[in-house]
């Protein structure tokens, strides 16, 4: 294809720098005890904000060099590999908007760790970088193999974390994370073998073309579906994520809910709507039912919480609903609202475990009746949780409410009890969120623990900062990103009335 | 109207002013209250130089227009044929949401509306930033109260000057915000965080009616903003819903809503209403605003009475379109302002805490507002919200004064002979009273504000009456019996604080154990004891003449601004006046019909007020007795008043308790059964004997519960499969 490798660059930057750490811990490995250990744990990680950082500006430049108006795949390498398989990466908007999320995250999460991470660190950064090729590998694979490869692997380093640096019953949460998301892969990894059998190729643009019969397409969609239900995940298959949050570090927790259950979303939209059509109309009550539910669902166990990461962890099944609900709508408004909710979520959800994460680090308790009364030694926190919790219940103004209201608008165009339904979470995120702010924030300082509390540090200041900002950005100008994914909406809609 | 410049200006200024708030570290509070103050001040004396010069520039020679030809040939032209063109500006300040048809701007529209509305809003928040100064001087967080003033005035600026749907919902939820934070202000306390939650969410409930309103409207129009879709209804065009392959006009067109054939128009009024419901606090879902009144008073007087709670009514007179063309979204908006008008005047009878008193007051004010709207005089309605603003806000902070002049007492019964303490407020305090019982002379320019607002609403409904418009007989009367029910709980008020014996000269106010307000370590209670210098000295005392000047002000304007303004909102110039702004179908003719009510209509209201007067003074002045006996011997009716209907109860019983169990029952489904039959399970798979199976048959109920959810799901979808998929 030509030109600069740049999204091959971008993919296994993070790769490289893992080796490099890798080396270089090697080759001190002898001579560094005793003193120097705490600095160099603190240079380790400092690379690796530096080689995530990197990463970003790679992002970046493809962003750049990416053209929003025209459609299709862009940026394309191809290489032959194996048969109908091939090494093939390429962007559209929706991945390229996704992408960016990653890369954007990475960074703040691996800084986030600063204080918070004292054992192993050269392994917790290696897993994360690792982490990081994969995750955007994911959204740049336009093969079905490599990007199964990439999809699964991101298993391992993510399982790691949260086995190896979680809490008390880290064990058993990996355990359930890996189990759930194992099964659905298989059933994922079966259908692809059928697909690149019948297909004579595992090109996603020719996959796109190709129309499977509607018999066969229902059971394609079955396993797929099966696979991203998890990721996202949907309501049944939601219970390793309370569990796996509730365990893993505050990064962990953050590149989960900010990135690895867009992969679920990312998957409806890059196979399910765009290779199965037919199917994917026929299932559309049933997904909507599966949305509605996880909205009230999941809203209403929220509310029950009485541990802040897991109340938040409910709230994000909740707000997967409205990436349900947006996608199958099959409408533009319902898709870019999903797109939009996806990203939107990863910013907000991850600013909230981030601000969980702040008095966790402070206290080691995430009870939420452990705390009340911060506001009075903490007003800045304070703020930024106010402005957090109003982006989660959609306020107008935040980004939270640009992806509710057109997933919903786009909902109701497909299904008005739907649509309906979805509004009924918009009433019970205020309920679990403000209860939550109240408990925690508001009120007397009942806990002498935390008379003697610090305000956020300057590390905090620089990781929650930037989401702050963007989520009020993103809330008054969110065209800027619609002009990204438009083109890469209208294809997908287009594939999909042209295959039916 | 004003050059763009200063119309952005007054909009956007309040905002950034605002923003200064978070600085207040490092510039200091006065600053914050400065920049705050002065911006909010200067917007208000732009807005209201604009009002005044746009009823200045009407000129007096409507008038026989009016009543001739001009005005009759518009009622029987209909829409098409409008005499008035609609006069409107929009000043696109940058793109908001553009997704397909969904497009959404930055706006400001400017029309008659907005200009009522822009006027309310900044000359009371002006006035309440400046007896802030005042009324919070010993509050340790003054730069976050003013920012918190600042913000929600920028967003009612936003919520009225929005050219579309998604605009007005920003400006909507974030009044929303704003008040929330000040019903929250002191938020180590229980009270109000338990009331700011409560506001935040009864208000969730109604903008669940409102956002699923605008997906309908989106739905029917493929447009969010007000110009095409109110346009559409008001020439009747054809439009082409996305569902439908035919095309309808807007009037007739059908929505499928759950499976129902149902009107648009209908169903879009109706789910539009229920979040005016909310933001207005009508009967249903009134149960917020007296909580509310745990804020500070000067955030009772700007927000929970003079502006955000009547963002219901503009919304309804804004899509005056909608309503003119419905039945039962109409009759519903006139059926629940008739309710809430009587209802809420009940339980104002029978409260003891001064604010809660004129928070009732407020939401049976609201509720005649919209019986107005709801029976078609939608300037009426306007014309109360504008005067109902000064005098409502006027009461509530000559309510504060008085509370800032017996240290943060609010209890009516232990005051009392308040006049000769705080002359000045008590004279306030009279001429609000005066203006909001309505008092003035039928045929004669000889009235109070509240009395052209509140004949006008009462003699339209009268008029309803006439042309059979549904529920206008309800509204009628409901209205003339909470006319009296007003006047009587007013004086109540009057005699119950300010004449009478002085019991806080007998005790200190130390004894009193109101919950709400207990003495905690708290610097707002710190201010109690140690403002002014008085040390033990707990004599009331006036207030200062930084909040004296606010209310000087508001005594103006419930003086002068029904007598100012009638020709203009409702009489010989509102066509030229409203230039459009409010549509009224060719059949509807209530306001213009009050003029040919009976005789004894006009003076209805005279008496009963009187009649109001007349009891309480028996009952509060000469017998002073007689109110506390009634409500120690608690008779059933007194209960039912003085507990609000058992609203709270009801709901939290209901509602509330409903949740917390279905989430429980939620929550232990996951435990138990997702994960007993997912990963659990699996890993007992391996090792499955006969327990194994004996778990199926656990008589628990949240298994059964859960069973049913699911099959009422499954059920639920074959029942959508088989109707088509539609809607």
């Amino acid at each position: 294809m030509g030109g600069f490798p740049i999204l091959s660059v971008m993919t296994f930057l993070p790769l490289a720098g893992a080796l490099l750490v890798m080396l270089v811990r090697a080759a001190t490995a002898g001579s560094s005890k005793g003193e120097s250990t705490a600095q160099s744990k603190k240079a380790v990680l400092l690379a690796a904000v530096i080689i995530s950082a990197a990463t970003f500006v790679a992002s970046v430049a493809a962003f750049f060099a990416f053209d929003r108006s025209a459609t299709g795949y862009q940026l394309v390498e191809q290489y032959a590999w194996y048969g109908p398989i091939s090494y093939k990466l390429g962007v559209d908007g929706l991945s390229l908007s996704l992408v960016m999320l990653t890369t954007f995250l990475t960074p703040i999460c691996l800084l986030a760790s600063w204080n918070s991470i004292d054992k192993r660190v050269t392994e917790y950064v290696i897993a994360f970088l690792v982490l990081e090729t994969f995750m955007i590998g994911v959204f740049v694979a336009l093969d079905l193999v490599l990007f199964y490869i990439f999809f699964e692997a991101g298993l391992i380093p993510m399982f790691l974390i949260v086995g190896i640096w979680g809490g008390k019953d880290r064990v058993y949460a990996a355990f359930k994370f890996f189990l759930y998301t194992l099964i659905g892969s298989l059933l994922m990894l079966i259908a692809m073998v059928y697909m690149i059998l019948a297909a004579g190729s595992a090109d996603f643009e020719v996959l796109e073309k190709f129309a499977f019969a509607p018999e066969i397409q229902t059971w394609l969609w079955l396993a797929f579906i099966a696979s991203f239900a998890v990721k996202l995940p949907m309501w049944p298959v939601h219970t390793w994520l309370p569990d796996a949050h509730v365990q893993a570090p505050t990064a962990g927790s953050v590149i989960l809910a900010g990135v690895l259950l867009k992969m679920g979303g990312y998957g409806m939209l890059r196979f399910s709507l765009p290779m199965f059509p037919d199917a994917s109309a026929m299932f559309q009550p049933f997904m909507f039912a599966l949305a509605v539910i996880a909205i009230v669902y999941t809203s209403l166990v929220a509310w029950r919480q009485t541990d802040m990461k897991k109340l938040i962890a409910y709230s994000s099944v909740a707000h997967m609903g409205f990436v349900t609900l947006g996608i199958f709508a099959f409408n533009e408004i319902g898709v870019q609202g999903a797109i939009f909710q996806m990203l939107s979520h990863g910013l907000i959800s991850g600013a909230l475990f981030l601000i969980v994460g702040v008095v966790y680090d402070r206290m080691h308790t995430r009870e939420i009746a452990a705390y009340g009364g911060l506001v009075s030694r903490m007003p800045i926190y304070a703020s930024f949780f106010m402005l957090f919790t109003m982006a989660n219940v959609g306020l107008p103004g935040t980004s939270g409410f640009v992806g509710e209201i057109l997933t919903m608008v786009g909902g109701f165009q497909a299904a008005t009890w739907a649509a309906a339904g979805a509004a009924l979470g918009v009433i019970f995120s205020a309920v679990y969120m403000l209860t939550l702010y109240r408990r925690t924030v508001f009120g007397e300082i009942t806990n002498p623990e935390l008379n003697d509390i610090k305000d956020m540090n300057l590390v905090e200041w620089i990781c929650i900062a930037p989401l702050a900002a963007l989520t009020i950005l993103f809330g008054i100008a969110p065209n800027l990103i619609f002009n990204l994914t438009d083109s890469s909406t209208t294809r997908i809609l287009s594939l999909m009335a042209g295959g039916q | 109207m004003l050059p763009d410049s200063l119309l952005i200006y007054i909009v956007l200024a309040p905002g950034f002013a605002a923003l200064t708030g978070v600085f207040h570290k490092w510039i200091g509070d006065r600053v914050v209250m400065a920049i705050t103050t002065g911006v909010v001040l200067s917007c208000g004396a732009l807005s209201l130089y604009q009002l005044f010069a746009y009823v200045a520039g009407l000129g007096g020679a409507t008038e026989a227009v009016h009543h001739a030809s001009g005005y009759d040939a518009y009622l029987t032209a209909g829409a098409e044929a409008a005499a008035v063109e609609l006069k409107q500006r929009v000043i696109t300040l940058m793109p908001w949401i553009h997704v397909g048809d969904f497009q959404a701007n930055w706006a400001i529209r400017v029309d008659t509306l907005s200009i009522v509305m822009m006027a309310v809003i900044t000359g009371v928040s002006g006035l309440v930033h400046l007896y802030s100064w005042g009324y919070m001087s010993e509050d340790p967080h003054k730069s976050r109260f003013f920012a918190y003033l600042s913000l929600f005035t920028f967003m009612m600026l936003m919520l009225v000057v929005a050219d579309n749907f998604i605009q007005l919902f920003f400006g909507w939820e974030g009044v929303g915000l704003a008040s929330y934070l000040l019903i929250g202000f002191w938020y180590t306390k229980k009270a109000p965080n338990d009331a700011s939650i409560k506001a935040f969410v009864t208000n969730r409930v109604g903008d669940f009616g409102l956002a699923l309103g605008i997906m309908a409207v989106f739905f029917m129009f493929r447009s969010v903003e007000f110009g095409p879709v109110l346009d559409a209804i008001r020439t009747n065009a054809v439009i082409t819903p996305y569902a439908f392959a035919e095309a309808l006009p807007a009037r007739e067109s059908v929505i499928v809503f759950f499976g129902e054939r149902v009107y648009a128009l209908e169903l879009i009024g109706i789910l539009l209403f229920i979040g005016a419901m909310g933001k207005s606090a009508q009967f249903f879902l009134h149960v917020w605003l007296p909580d509310a009144m745990e804020g500070p008073t000067p955030v009772s007087a700007l927000i929970h009475a003079a502006t955000m709670v009547t963002a219901g009514v503009y919304l309804v007179c804004l899509l005056s379109p909608i309503y003119e063309y419905t039945f039962y979204a109409s009759g519903m908006v006139a059926l629940v302002g008739a309710v809430t008008a009587l209802y809420a005047a009940t339980v104002g009878m029978a409260q003891n805490d001064i604010k809660r008193v004129i928070a009732y007051s407020t939401c049976s004010q609201l509720g005649y507002m919209f019986f107005a709207a709801g029976v078609g005089a939608y300037e009426a309605a306007m014309f109360h919200l504008f005067t109902h603003a000064f005098f409502k806000a006027l009461l509530f902070l000559g309510a504060g004064s008085v509370i800032h002049g017996m240290h943060h007492e609010q209890d009516m019964r232990r005051m009392g002979g308040l006049a000769k303490f705080m002359p000045l407020t008590y004279a306030a305090m009279m001429i609000g009273t005066i203006a909001i019982i309505g008092l003035g002379i039928p045929h004669t320019k000889f009235g109070f504000s509240g009395f052209f607002s509140k004949d006008a609403i009462l003699e339209s409904s009268y008029a309803g009456v006439m042309a059979s418009v549904s529920f206008a007989q309800l509204a009628f009367w409901f209205g003339l019996v909470a006319a009296f029910l007003t006047s009587f709980y007013s004086w109540r008020l009057i005699y119950m604080t300010f004449h009478g014996p002085a019991p806080h000269e007998a005790h200190g106010h130390d004894a009193h154990a109101h919950d709400a307000h207990g003495h905690d370590a708290h610097a707002h209670d710190d201010h109690a004891h140690d403002v002014h210098g008085h040390g033990h000295d707990h004599k009331p005392h006036e207030s200062p003449l930084v909040m004296l000047i606010p209310l000087a002000l508001l005594s103006l304007g419930a003086m002068f601004a029904g007598v100012y303004f009638y020709d203009a909102f409702v009489d010989a110039k509102n066509e030229t006046f409203w230039a459009g702004a409010i549509y009224r179908a060719a059949e509807n003719h209530v306001l213009h019909d009050r003029h040919n009510v009976p005789e004894w209509v006009l003076w209805a209201p005279l008496v009963v007020t009187i009649a109001g007067f007349l009891i309480a003074t028996f009952t509060y002045s000469f017998n002073r007795g007689i109110g506390a006996r009634v409500a120690a011997s608690g008779g059933p009716l007194h209960a039912l008043f003085s507990n609000k209907w058992y609203f709270d109860e009801i709901y939290q019983a209901t509602l509330v308790r409903g949740s917390a169990f279905l989430g429980n029952i939620f929550w232990k489904a996951d435990k138990k059964i997702i994960d007993g039959i997912g990963p659990d399970g699996m890993a007992k798979l391996a090792s499955m004997s006969s327990r194994g199976l004996s778990r199926m048959h656990t008589g628990y109920l949240y298994h059964y519960a859960f069973v049913i959810i699911g099959a009422v799901i499954v059920f639920g979808a074959i029942l959508w499969l088989r109707s088509g998929g539609a809607g």
